[in-house]
């Protein structure tokens, strides 16, 4: 995933905007006392001056922060706004447990730096040379010191940030999730200056800079691309003469709607379809965890109906131990396989194999965790069904992927040539039997191919 | 096995010294057990089976040649019992039965040609005596096909057995070859005694050399600029990559089945730091899913513990995965394997099931929940079908699958193709 996704045009724009502004109030010093002093200032002027103090702040910053590299403090808590942070504080623990304290209140808390990286988190440069050479075009997360984070970033935003960064919030529905409760948190506490309205001001100089930021601690999943277009969509979408109050709830109401139907209720309705596609006394084979097909076989097996899972591991990362032991609670029969080794004969003694997304590309290929492209082939070559669960937040319209080095993250704590390894793989669409989303039902599901299709059928009425 | 032995496990090296003081049958016990704990494995099965059928040569009691086969055949389907999957340690047992029977042709040739008073013909070239042979001749061994068969037989099993056939280019069915020499003096019995062990030497020469054979190829296999997946490299890859890395500048992906991260060295760093010093970059890849990785990569390249007759190999598990993305990528795949490691057999459905080894490094005893729950299969070895390889590069040069035949009839007799059969019945 490029670090500029969808943000990308808009992006550049905050930056863009100061150059020209600054025709009287650049650079000099005085202007930022005058803002004071003259407040019934031309618009134009007030908005120049802002910008010139802005920057001179940051570039003081940057160079104070330069100096102070070797010693960067573990973050503090911002306390300022803490009460706006609350939403998203409380993910200490490890990056599995992110998605269920996701979203809930908790007292507000910078992620500690356990977790993945007991590393040292400052070394920013270092750690990107030593990627090798062969891989150094892919992207990776880094953890930026919240001090060292734009000031115009809000401090719920900070929060998902490092959440993100640390993977406390891994797969692409939790860090959507997150950032779109901490956007509203955003939304909730933003004011229009005086003489702006909200579906100009909005999106250049308070959206772009938390983009930005997310982006930066990591690249964006394709989730989280697809909601902050079709965010801005809606925000471009208002009148200019909409009243603040009016368009402040009419877009926390989307955002609401929008994790109700794309996120929760998705979530339900992939699980009910994957689930009725399971027969009595079948094999079904996955791979590593994730949330759905978990969901799918407890959904399953609430139905009463009684079949065997096999749950392939990759041992680098092991979170089909944990999808195993629950199963096992359930009551349902698991072998687990620590390993990709044996792969043959065990997706042949399979009946399904059901894997999750984490995004489907335009050209039908899957984006998943790395390791999902060898079972799927696996799978599809001993004539195995491949059923991939994914919701259509997912899916991205724009973007092809042939090969698992186009869009791809490099993991930060395996970065140098000592231990090396990818996030993702592209799974070629070839090997993907049919695709379970949110829309089918009756047990049916839609080639892989038909994406463009299914987005086409229910992206419409989203932008109105 | 002795318990005592449990205690301390003996290196192989130490082993094969041992053979010299113990008994035959402490040696054969002491690998049996060392086989069974997996404390040998792999090429060094091999070289022990070699060492220790060269005590059975040397000291077990032994009058003529059928006599000296039987003893090999039990012993080797012993030891061939104690690790069902380490098919190398038949194929020795094979070639020494083999080189069993070549040596009592041609002693018999020998004693032909000196009984007929022609023994000034010292270079016992038997294609030019085709009535060389004494009219009355013994009744041929069980193992034996019934004359009959053989004279209805077609040429190409006739070609089979090799020197054998040489022996009667007259076309006379009855080849005689392998038949008991009862009437063997004790002086030949000593002469084949140490021809036999001679020839054992010979075998372990080749396997010792086979590695350097190999990696003489690494030239024309690896060109410069390549990237080459190495998965799990054995000590054969490690030689093939390190000539290589002599001679051209290359990237070595080297991938493996799960090391455990955060130990102070990583893994392969012997090799790595061999490559490193050559200009070679390394990159160890910390997955086991392969496909991510294949777009980047020229060719893969492992060894294999056995290949089979079909051309289908057993490997570690993984391999497995490397073979298939590659394979599914159109980038070829390169096997090393020296001929030792032919198998002259189909692989069995426990082979395609794969070898299932100890889980515990993957779910910890400690994990009471985890262990009382799950049923942990950690497959150990692998079966990769014959059209997922391209190259089988053997120390006699690279082979396509269509070619084994021909290779297998050259190493083995059709005699000792079914000694693994007789493994049921000690």
């Amino acid at each position: 995933m490029p670090a500029e996704t969808n943000g990308a045009p808009i992006n550049g724009a905050p930056n863009s905007n100061t150059v020209p502004a600054t025709q009287d109030g650049a650079k000099n010093a005085p202007a930022a006392d005058s803002l004071a002093a003259t407040p019934a200032n031309t618009e134009k002027l007030t908005a120049a001056q802002l910008k010139a103090k802005a920057k001179a702040e940051k570039a003081a910053r940057r160079a104070q922060v330069k100096e102070a590299r070797v010693a960067v403090p573990a973050p503090s808590p911002i306390q300022e706004k803490g009460a706006t942070a609350d939403a998203k504080g409380g993910k200490s623990k490890g990056r599995q447990d992110g998605q269920q304290s996701q979203g809930k209140g908790g007292q507000l808390q910078v992620p500690p730096a356990t977790g993945r990286r007991p590393s040292s988190p400052v070394l920013e440069k270092d750690v990107r040379s030593a990627v090798p050479d062969c891989f150094s075009h892919i992207p990776m997360s880094k953890r930026i010191p919240t001090s060292q984070a734009h000031k115009d970033v809000h401090p719920a935003v900070l929060a998902v940030g490092q959440q993100m960064a640390t993977f406390a919030l891994n797969d692409s529905i939790s860090r959507l999730k997150a950032t779109l409760l901490a956007f509203a948190k955003v939304i909730e506490s933003y004011e229009t200056p005086k003489g702006n309205s909200l579906s100009r001001h909005f999106v250049p100089h308070v959206l772009n800079p938390q983009i930005e930021y997310l982006t930066e601690c990591r690249p964006m999943c394709f989730a989280m691309g697809n909601a902050i277009r079709l965010l801005k969509g809606k925000v471009n979408k208002f009148d200019i003469d909409t009243a603040e109050d009016e368009a402040k709830e009419g877009l926390l109401e989307w955002i609401n709607f929008l994790i109700k139907e794309r996120i929760t209720l998705a979530e339900y309705a992939i699980a009910r379809n994957a689930a009725e596609s399971i027969n009595e006394g079948d094999t079904i084979l996955t791979y590593g965890r994730h949330r759905l097909v978990e969901k799918t076989f407890l959904e399953a097996k609430r139905d009463g109906k009684s079949f065997d899972v096999t749950v392939i591991d990759d041992p680098f990362e092991r979170t089909g131990q944990e999808l195993a032991k629950t199963l096992r609670q359930a009551g349902i029969p698991v072998l687990y396989s620590p390993n990709l080794g044996g792969l043959r004969p065990k997706v042949a003694a399979a009946s399904n194999a059901f894997l999750g997304g984490e995004a489907i590309f335009a050209n039908g290929s899957l984006h998943a965790s790395s390791g999902t492209a060898d079972v799927a082939m696996a799978a599809m070559n001993a004539g195995v069904k491949v059923i991939v669960l994914c919701e259509t937040i997912n899916f991205d319209r724009d973007r092809v992927s042939v090969d698992s080095l186009t869009y791809n993250e490099i993991d930060p704590e395996r970065n140098t040539g000592d231990c090396f390894r990818l996030l993702f793989d592209n799974t070629h669409d070839k090997y993907i039997t049919g695709v379970i989303t949110e829309f089918e039902s009756g047990g049916g599901n839609s080639p892989a191919q038909a994406i463009l299709a299914l987005l086409r059928k229910q992206e419409d009425p989203l932008i109105d | 096995m002795a318990p005592s032995q449990a205690a301390h496990v003996p290196t192989l090296d130490n082993l094969i010294k041992s053979f010299n003081n113990q008994t035959l049958e402490a040696s054969i016990e002491s690998l049996i057990f060392l086989l069974k704990w997996r404390q040998v494995k792999g090429d060094e099965c091999a070289k022990a089976t070699a060492h220790i059928l060269r005590q059975v040569v040397a000291k077990s009691k032994w009058n003529d040649v059928d006599q000296l086969l039987s003893r090999i055949q039990s012993y080797g389907s012993r030891l061939a019992r104690a690790a069902p999957l380490e098919p190398v340690i038949g194929n020795v047992v094979r070639r020494v039965l083999g080189l069993i029977r070549d040596e009592a042709t041609e002693d018999r040739n020998a004693d032909d040609l000196a009984s007929e008073a022609a023994s000034d013909i010292q270079s016992l070239t038997p294609s030019t005596n085709p009535t060389a042979h004494p009219p009355q001749r013994p009744a041929p061994v069980p193992i034996r096909p019934s004359p009959s068969v053989i004279s209805t037989g077609l040429q190409v099993s006739k070609s089979m057995f090799n020197l054998l056939s040489v022996a009667n280019p007259g076309d006379s069915p009855i080849t005689g070859a392998s038949t008991p020499m009862s009437q063997a003096q004790p002086a030949s019995a000593h002469a084949l005694r140490s021809e036999v062990m001679d020839g054992i030497e010979e075998i372990l020469d080749e396997i010792n050399q086979a590695d350097d054979q190999i990696a003489g190829f690494s030239e024309i296999q690896i060109h410069p600029g390549d990237y080459v997946l190495a998965y799990q490299p054995s000590r054969t890859v490690e030689k093939f990559l390190v000539k290589a890395a002599s001679k051209r500048r290359f990237t070595v992906l080297i991938a493996s089945h799960a090391f455990s991260y955060g130990t102070s060295e990583a893994p392969y760093a012997t090799l790595r730091k061999k490559l490193n010093a050559a200009g070679v970059n390394t990159i160890n890849l910390a997955s086991n899913g392969l496909m991510a990785y294949i777009p980047r990569v020229n060719k893969v390249i492992f060894s294999a513990k056995a290949v089979y007759q079909n051309g289908g190999l057993l490997v570690d598990s993984g391999s497995c995965i490397a073979a298939q993305a590659a394979y599914e990528y159109l980038k070829p795949v390169i096997v090393l394997c020296p001929v030792y490691k032919f198998c002259p057999e189909d692989p069995s459905d426990e082979v395609s099931r794969g070898e299932l080894g100890n889980p515990s490094s993957y779910v910890s005893y400690a994990n009471g929940p985890a262990v009382d729950a799950l049923d942990v299969e950690n497959t150990v070895t692998d079966y990769i079908p014959p059209e997922l390889i391209d190259v089988y590069l053997t120390n006699l040069g690279p082979q396509t699958r269509h070619h084994l035949a021909s290779i297998l009839a050259d190493h083995y007799k059709t005699e000792d193709i079914g000694f693994s059969l007789q493994l049921g019945e000690p």
